[in-house]
């Protein structure tokens, strides 16, 4: 085998598809639709921040001037003792009001009409007419040129709730505060018991990081796996192939290709990375500032990241090489992407066995699982986050899946070789069996 | 001294399909040696074991005397007939390629590079992209790939199909240079006409079997005969009286003359101008064509 025939492959693949403008196009995409999509949000509430200005007529003196403070406090500090309204994401936190408040007339029926007049000549947006018997079961009526502005109503609807359920907690002579810190949730402090002793921990911290790591592959092997069989089917389409073949051997040609195009797959996923950690860091950073006393960050070794970064590289070659069988195999595109629809079983099945892995680490089932080749990329690094597995375990997955990379390469250039040599129909299986005793 | 290369009863089948049933033949150094064939004769698989893109089922090749490896075939310049070139490369990031995947390095390569290309008027075309090339410039790329790292052996599949009478003077001139260096070139054709102004040496094959092989030359006296054009007056029947005449038929004043294979074509001359008043007397040799087409019937 000669390795520098393997690097001018690779080389040629990587540069000549860098080079071109879809890599750009489909690197930067991603990236800002991420920072888009953590601007737009805070864009559109501050754009449909518009305040809804709405009367209040309220008829038990107390409910209106509480929820007129409630509804002023939406623009600026979460009110004490607030619900709801906190850091989590609630559509109705977009809702802000411009409130009057207005005692019952003695006319009342003449009231309303006035409302009702200032509303049709948009003097006003809407208004609400808080009964007595609010404290009881009865509703608040609510009278808008459009009531299907849901999110608004929400938020009315939630700050009256507020109002309303504390006016009955201390007329039955129970403190709204009392209650609030009696429903506090009880938490698990969790502390991972390792050969360095006890120390406390994020336990999530590792699993979701490895959680992560699972999905990213799993994202990058649907989205680059086709690229990778195209780029195989490619090569059969130029004709090049010939002549490359009698300078180096197919392995040669298989395996350069397959880091080529690999490379670029890594290249861009390190793009996305990059990128979405720079745009992530000041909410990570913000959210520190508000951790309680005593909670510790999720931790991740440098040992961690080492076999994360390793699995998660010979994970993208491992997968890649399937679907390079499948390019290998057929004489054109339509034909590969049946067979690869095919092929998603086999990322498919590893997300199956997840859950059971990731209760019971270190169950023979969990082991076993996670030394197959293809499942090893997706298992391992949970099992790692969990409790590291010992060293040997470690290495004999690293050998069995570096093994299976290299035995599907070698298979590949053997389907290859006699594949790019026969046209027109489609290779059945005994046939693509035959190619490789021949070729 | 040793063939160039040298294929001893080479045979190929899948399944049932027998590609090429037994073909052998011997490239001299310092020759163009033609590989004929009617189409699906068996000669591109045939190159294609060469070349170490098939595996033959049985038999051997060797090159420049031993048991060809992959060390050998670096030192070969293959065109084959499907070939291509990757279209968003431009000509020189192409050409580097082809010459970087047979370890030769990119300092080496591109003045070469830019050798070839002034040589075969593609100069301004360096860094264009192969799809802004015409088929006739994409043609000499292939051929500049071919020859870039100065192989001593070429194997070229059909290397004249698709090309316009200019650019087939240029690769003929090319190939004829590289003879007269001493190197050796294969080219597997059906182009009759081509076949017989350029080759040495022939190998024709039919049905994946050779059918004949040798000096085009002495090939030609033997198939073909031993035959003269004649223009003469005089008593046509005191010469086919002559006893090395086997046949001569008169045809709107020219003369078919047959002779016997031992006969020498000057000493019947000599004394058929005792009673005949010659006007033209020349050696009408086979053409390739009429040779092709009898043993290809004869194998049939």
């Amino acid at each position: 085998m000669r390795l520098d025939g393997i690097y001018v492959v690779a080389k040629r693949e990587y540069l000549q598809r860098i080079k071109t403008k879809g890599f750009w196009l489909g690197t930067l995409i991603l990236p800002l639709f991420a920072a888009a999509m953590t601007v737009v949000p805070g864009l559109l509430i501050t754009k449909t921040q518009a305040s809804q200005t709405i009367v209040i007529v309220d008829e038990t003196g107390q409910v209106g001037r509480e929820l007129m403070a409630r509804l002023a406090a939406r623009d600026g500090e979460t009110p004490k003792g607030g619900d709801k309204r906190g850091m989590g994401m609630d559509e109705s936190r977009m809702a802000r009001f411009d409130a009057k408040l207005q005692k019952p007339a003695a006319d009342r029926a003449a009231q309303r009409a006035d409302l009702d007049r200032r509303v049709r000549e948009k003097e006003i947006d809407a208004w609400a007419w808080i009964g007595r018997g609010v404290y009881q079961e009865a509703p608040v009526e609510y009278h808008a040129r459009s009531v299907s502005n849901i999110f608004t109503q929400d938020a009315l609807e939630d700050d009256l709730s507020w109002v309303v359920r504390r006016a009955r907690l201390e007329e039955a002579g129970i403190d709204p505060q009392r209650v609030d810190e009696m429903n506090r949730r009880v938490r698990l402090k969790t502390e991972r018991v390792s050969e360095e002793g006890s120390r406390a921990e994020g336990g999530f911290g590792g699993m979701l990081f490895a959680m992560v790591l699972f999905f990213i592959l799993y994202i990058s092997i649907l989205m680059w796996g086709q690229q990778i069989m195209n780029g195989v089917l490619e090569e059969k389409g130029s004709r090049v192939i010939e002549v490359v073949l009698s300078a180096i051997r197919p392995f040669e040609l298989m395996m350069g290709k397959l880091i080529g195009i690999c490379l670029v797959g890594l290249t861009q996923i390190t793009i996305w990375l990059g990128t979405l950690g720079v745009l992530t860091a000041p909410g990570i950073l913000a959210s520190m500032a508000f951790m309680p006393k005593g909670a510790t960050l999720p931790t991740l070794t440098f040992g961690m990241a080492f076999h994360f970064g390793l699995l998660f590289i010979l994970g993208f070659f491992a997968f890649a090489t399937i679907y390079a069988a499948i390019g290998a195999s057929f004489n054109n595109l339509q034909e590969a992407q049946q067979a690869a629809s095919v092929a998603i079983i086999f990322v498919i099945v590893p997300a199956l066995v997840l859950y059971p892995v990731m209760n019971d680490p270190n169950s023979t089932m969990s082991v076993v699982l996670s030394l197959i080749p293809l499942f090893t990329p997706l298992l391992m690094p949970l099992r790692i986050a969990i409790e590291m597995p010992p060293l040997w375990q470690l290495l004999l997955a690293y050998a069995l899946t570096l093994g299976f990379v290299w035995g599907m390469v070698w298979l590949c250039a053997r389907i290859y070789r006699v594949g790019i040599l026969m046209y027109g129909k489609k290779p059945t299986f005994q046939e693509i069996v035959r190619w490789v005793r021949y070729a | 001294m040793a063939p160039t290369l040298e294929v001893r009863d080479v045979r190929k089948s899948y399944g049932d399909f027998v590609a090429v049933g037994g073909v052998s033949m011997a490239v001299p150094a310092g020759s163009i040696f033609g590989l004929l064939g009617p189409n699906g004769a068996g000669k591109t698989t045939t190159i294609r074991m060469i070349m170490d893109i098939i595996a033959p089922d049985t038999g051997e090749v060797l090159i420049f005397g031993h048991p060809r490896s992959r060390e050998d075939l670096r030192r070969i310049g293959y065109l084959p007939e499907e070939r291509g070139l990757y279209r968003k490369m431009t000509v020189t990031e192409q050409l580097l390629f082809l010459g970087e995947i047979r370890g030769l390095k990119k300092a080496t390569l591109l003045p070469k590079i830019q050798h070839w290309l002034e040589r075969v008027d593609l100069g301004r075309w360096a860094k264009s992209k192969i799809e802004e090339l015409s088929k006739g410039m994409q043609q000499k790329v292939q051929l500049i790939g071919t020859v870039l790292h100065e192989p001593d052996l070429l194997i070229l599949d059909e290397p004249f199909s698709g090309l316009d009478p200019i650019n087939q003077e240029l690769f003929r001139e090319l190939l004829v240079e590289y003879r007269d260096q001493g190197k050796s070139v294969v080219l597997s054709t059906h182009g009759m006409e081509l076949a017989e102004r350029m080759c040495d040496h022939i190998c024709l094959i039919s049905r994946g079997r050779t059918v004949l092989d040798g000096e085009l030359r002495e090939i030609k006296r033997r198939v073909g005969g031993n035959s003269y054009r004649l223009r003469a007056e005089g008593d046509l029947d005191r010469l086919r009286a002559l006893p090395e005449v086997e046949q001569a038929i008169e045809h709107n004043g020219v003369v078919k003359l047959l002779l016997r294979p031992d006969a020498e074509g000057p000493d019947t001359l000599r004394r058929m101008v005792e009673f005949l008043r010659v006007h033209e007397f020349r050696s009408e040799e086979a053409e390739l064509e009429q040779i092709f087409m009898n043993a290809v019937r004869d194998a049939a």
